[in-house]
């Protein structure tokens, strides 16, 4: 049954509400996973969500359902009226007429949704022989999955306004562990594409068990400050942190490190980072969630801070244009990011590693929910990677633990590498980055 | 909706190709939120959450899936798009099912339908209040209560329909202080499987209000913490989330059952210091992580996992149990319709001990007191674990002295639990959000204050000294 959106507006419209807006997002997938040799398991999953605010009053109502049926539009009239009628605080409550220009592409690919449960099956089983197969040393495939996906996103507005995108993706999951004596470590790898034809087994195999093999041995370093390069995972994870420092209504609401530092040197000149929802991308989104259209932008330019994330609401209050970062999270929008790219520098990563005597590579963060506090940048984390020793890798390190703080580190860059790599967990295209001095606690 | 003789029609669909069990898991939840930011309403939202999910189970595999809508047309594809996946012949076929409503045996006193917008709103502001003039260094407060009013049914081919309904609400208060460039947070999140009675007559949000307040000047004032290998005292309460990462996770069937946790073939055996013993109770009166029945319609119960420091029991649930030839113990659940369901935890803790929370400062020579901790992470496959703490102390001569900041512990739960040296009698529970292969759901944490003789403590202070 479809959501009757007419009538919605309609009754918007007879309740006195100043403007209104539906947005609508359906999804569905299919994911596989196989253990010791058979289909383990395997889900079907379709659905949808409608988000519908109101303003009345000048104040926003929201409201959220998962049931499409004739009362629909009353239910959406009514809660939107109830939350509304509580609502304080005197914030521009802002529908969006439109962008002046959206630059509307499609990265939409049908033959990524190939519903082929045997044909994948098969290839995830033999993805695990041949991890088992790998080296003897590697003990136990403690999961192989795939998953496809499908997402639709549609935005209507009582000015109007039509939005909509779709798209679809897949990604290949391995989890392998590797034993030597009585010690277990675990190697993990996610790959994630739009491309279907961009998935390299041999490759993915080889990275799930070189990143447990790498680890046999691991020991803590002695606790004390090194010169550490962090991997392009972990220095999007940090830099991510410091990005969510840019929230304007954090700015605002003067619980952010970054509060008046615009345009300002913040970090290393070595650092530009820009921020493209318009590559395509697994992250590829034409329009925000508010209905602003989204452009290339940078977020810091040679460490100078270029611009706050901004929503609608927050950019009224700081009287500047809209930046298309609003994503939807009930009434509120707040500020997020679509695909960042972190600009490369000339170094390859080798030639990082050569050049340090007695350090440290992390490849692994680990408790960041917890160990990072968001409104002061400092942060305490688990972390394991390798020595750096006379310019090679050496002996694995697990159990370490690294701290900081994110504008202080950053501010220490030696060198930016030129080995971008997509990362699908932060959704940021990085390269490894070598920080000059930071905290490491071990034995 | 969908009535009895559609739900077998719909059941025996999925049975066609060799399953030997399935289940329809239908939840209708009405949540409400209302936000108070810097003393004002700043958002409120109602959200309906409606769908249903749907499992089959062939010997050692599952599939799943689910669909919002609820209806014997889509069922009925569902399940037969589901049952696709297997290729044996029939083994079961269902002519009759019971219908059951189960005893909600932690039924509101209060509902919140009887409660209106501006008695929360009220409620919130109290406690919010006094934590935002508490100090001109108190930059941002806010407060919250989240509300859920579920109904769920769960049709099974164990031969049931079994509806159930539950109540739980959370309300939480955070604050941000600054000074000099420095800002630190504060938070308390208090919650439970009950009515607004909770809140109303068992939470005193003022007091609350004051206490987060004075935690977050206290991390304001404070030095960066020393890193290194030292003992640690972890306060009761929220402390027990060490627990819950290094021990409870790990006990989870479907990391045991696959043989990939570090506890995994080890019952009956000493897995941690003969001070400890501990529980998982998801049937404590109210308990935030407390259910009626699991995700699969077993009664939840009191389990005992660790007594005197050897391992008694798994939480365990019916699919994973099939690899250890052992039935589900009431652990089974889910986020929502969304997701599969597996063995979790429900309301885990540390048991009392005998020492006194002062006895065990008074024995502390040099070390960390984590009055209180912020969450972390495992790896159930190697035990390796974090968290963070957000309310520390460095204790010298068996006095607590100045407050630290910054400070995180890792470690293995192997060697953790063997290194727990004092046990208090102190026992509390606090309340947490749980993520893992099923979703996020509410848990209690819970210990009475404990030593770990040796354990490695991240920070930015330097040397130990």
């Amino acid at each position: 049954m479809k959501l009757n959106e007419k009538k919605f507006f309609e009754l918007a419209k007879e309740s006195n509400f100043e403007a209104a807006d539906i947005f609508f997002h359906k999804g569905a997938s299919l994911s596989l996973s196989v253990f010791h040799g058979e289909l383990n398991s395997l889900t079907q999953n379709s659905g949808y969500i409608i988000t519908a605010r109101g303003v009345v009053n000048g104040k926003f109502g929201s409201v959220t359902t998962e049931v499409i049926d004739k009362n629909t539009p009353e239910f959406l009239i009514e809660s939107i009226k109830r939350t509304a009628k509580v609502i304080e605080n005197d914030d521009p409550s802002i529908i969006f007429k439109g962008s002046e220009k959206y630059h509307k592409k499609s990265t939409f690919n049908k033959d990524v949704l190939t519903n082929d449960v045997k044909g994948k099956t098969d290839l995830l089983l033999d993805i695990e022989k041949k991890l088992l197969a790998y080296d003897k040393r590697i003990a136990e495939v403690v999961s192989v999955a795939y998953e496809e996906s499908y997402s639709e996103e549609k935005l209507s507005n009582s000015y109007g306004l039509k939005l909509a995108q779709k798209q679809a993706d897949y990604s290949f999951v391995a989890e392998v562990t590797a034993k030597q004596g009585e010690e277990v470590r675990t190697g993990f790898k996610v790959f994630a594409s739009l491309d279907p034809n961009e998935f390299d087994e041999d490759k993915f195999v080889k990275e799930v068990a070189e990143d447990a093999l790498s680890k046999l041995g691991s020991t803590q370093c002695k606790s004390k400050k090194y010169p550490v390069i962090l991997n392009p995972e972990t220095a999007s994870t940090l830099l991510k942190f410091l990005l969510q420092s840019m929230d304007a209504e954090d700015i605002q609401k003067h619980s952010s490190f970054l509060e008046g530092k615009l345009n300002q040197q913040i970090v290393s000149k070595k650092l530009t980072i820009v921020e493209d929802p318009l590559r395509k991308s697994i992250l590829f989104k034409y329009f925000d969630d508010e209905g602003v259209a989204t452009n290339k932008k940078f977020l810091i330019k040679k460490g100078v801070l270029s611009t706050y994330l901004y929503t609608l609401q927050s950019a009224k209050k700081d009287g500047v244009e809209p930046t298309g970062n609003g994503y939807r999270g009930g009434s509120k929008a707040s500020a997020g990011t679509a695909l960042v790219v972190v600009k490369p520098g000339r170094t390859s990563e080798q030639n990082m590693i050569s050049s340090i005597n007695e350090g440290i590579y992390l490849n692994d963060l680990q408790g960041l929910h917890a160990g990072m506090n968001a409104q002061s940048g400092n942060f305490s984390l688990q972390a394991a990677g390798f020595m750096i020793r006379n310019g090679k890798l050496a002996e694995p390190l697990s159990l370490i633990t690294v701290a900081d703080n994110l504008l202080e580190m950053f501010n220490k860059v030696k060198t930016v590498g030129n080995n971008s790599e997509f990362v699908l967990r932060t959704g940021f295209d990085c390269p490894s980055i070598l920080i000059s001095k930071m905290a490491i606690s071990g034995k | 909706m969908i009535n009895k003789s559609q739900a077998i029609q719909i059941l025996n669909a999925g049975l066609k190709t060799g399953a030997d069990y399935a289940e329809i898991f239908i939840e209708d939840k009405l949540s409400r939120v209302i936000v108070i930011e810097n003393g004002k309403v700043d958002t409120s939202t109602v959200a309906r959450t409606c769908g249903a999910g749907i499992r089959l189970l062939n010997k050692l595999n599952s599939v799943y899936g689910f669909t919002n809508e609820v209806n014997v047309k889509s069922l009925t594809r569902l399940i037969t798009s589901l049952a696709d996946a297997f290729k044996d012949k029939q083994v079961l076929s269902i002519d009759e099912l019971k219908t059951k409503k189960v005893r909600d045996k932690h039924a509101p006193e209060i509902p919140f339908s009887e409660v209106n917008d501006e008695e929360i709103i009220t409620y919130l502001k109290e406690g919010e209040e006094v934590a935002r003039n508490y100090d001109k260094r108190i930059i941002r407060t806010g407060a919250q209560l989240a509300i859920n009013e579920t109904k769920t049914t769960l049709i099974s081919t164990k031969g049931f329909i079994l509806k159930d309904e539950k109540t739980h609400a959370r309300a939480a208060l955070s604050c941000v202080a600054a000074e000099n460039g420095k800002i630190e947070t504060g938070f308390e999140g208090p919650g439970a499987s009950a009515g607004f009675e909770f809140f109303k007559n068992t939470v005193d949000f003022k007091a609350l209000g004051e206490r987060v307040a004075k935690a977050a000047l206290l991390m304001l004032e404070a030095k960066e913490c020393p890193s290194g290998k030292m003992p640690v005292i972890i306060g009761n309460g929220f402390g027990g989330v060490l627990f819950h990462e290094a021990c409870g996770h790990p006990l989870e069937a479907s990391s045991v059952s696959k043989n990939l946790s570090v506890f995994a073939n080890k019952i009956g055996q000493q897995i941690a210091s003969p001070l400890v013993s501990a529980i998982d109770d998801g049937t404590i009166k109210n308990g935030w992580g407390s259910n009626n029945i699991d995700d699969e319609g077993n009664p939840t119960q009191k389990t005992v996992l660790i007594e005197n420091g050897i391992l008694k029991n798994y939480l365990i649930d019916d699919f994973n149990g099939r690899r250890m030839g052992l039935k589900g113990n009431g652990a089974c659940r889910r986020q929502s319709y969304k997701y599969e369901p597996t063995s979790r935890m429900s309301n885990t803790f540390i048991c009392n001990g005998n020492s006194t929370p002062e006895e065990i400062i008074k024995a502390t020579k040099l070390g960390l007191y984590a009055k209180s901790l912020g969450g972390g992470s495992v790896n159930p496959v190697t035990g390796e674990f974090n968290f963070a703490c957000s309310e520390a102390y460095m204790v010298r001569d068996g006095k607590v002295c100045e407050p630290v900041r910054g400070a995180s512990v890792i470690g293995t739960g192997q060697e953790i639990l063997m290194n727990i040296d004092m046990v208090g009698n102190d026992l509390e529970r606090a309340q947490g959000m749980c993520g893992a292969a099923s979703g996020s759901i509410p848990v209690d944490v819970g210990q009475p204050t404990i030593r770990l003789s040796s354990i490695t403590v991240g920070g930015n202070g330097g040397e130990l000294k």
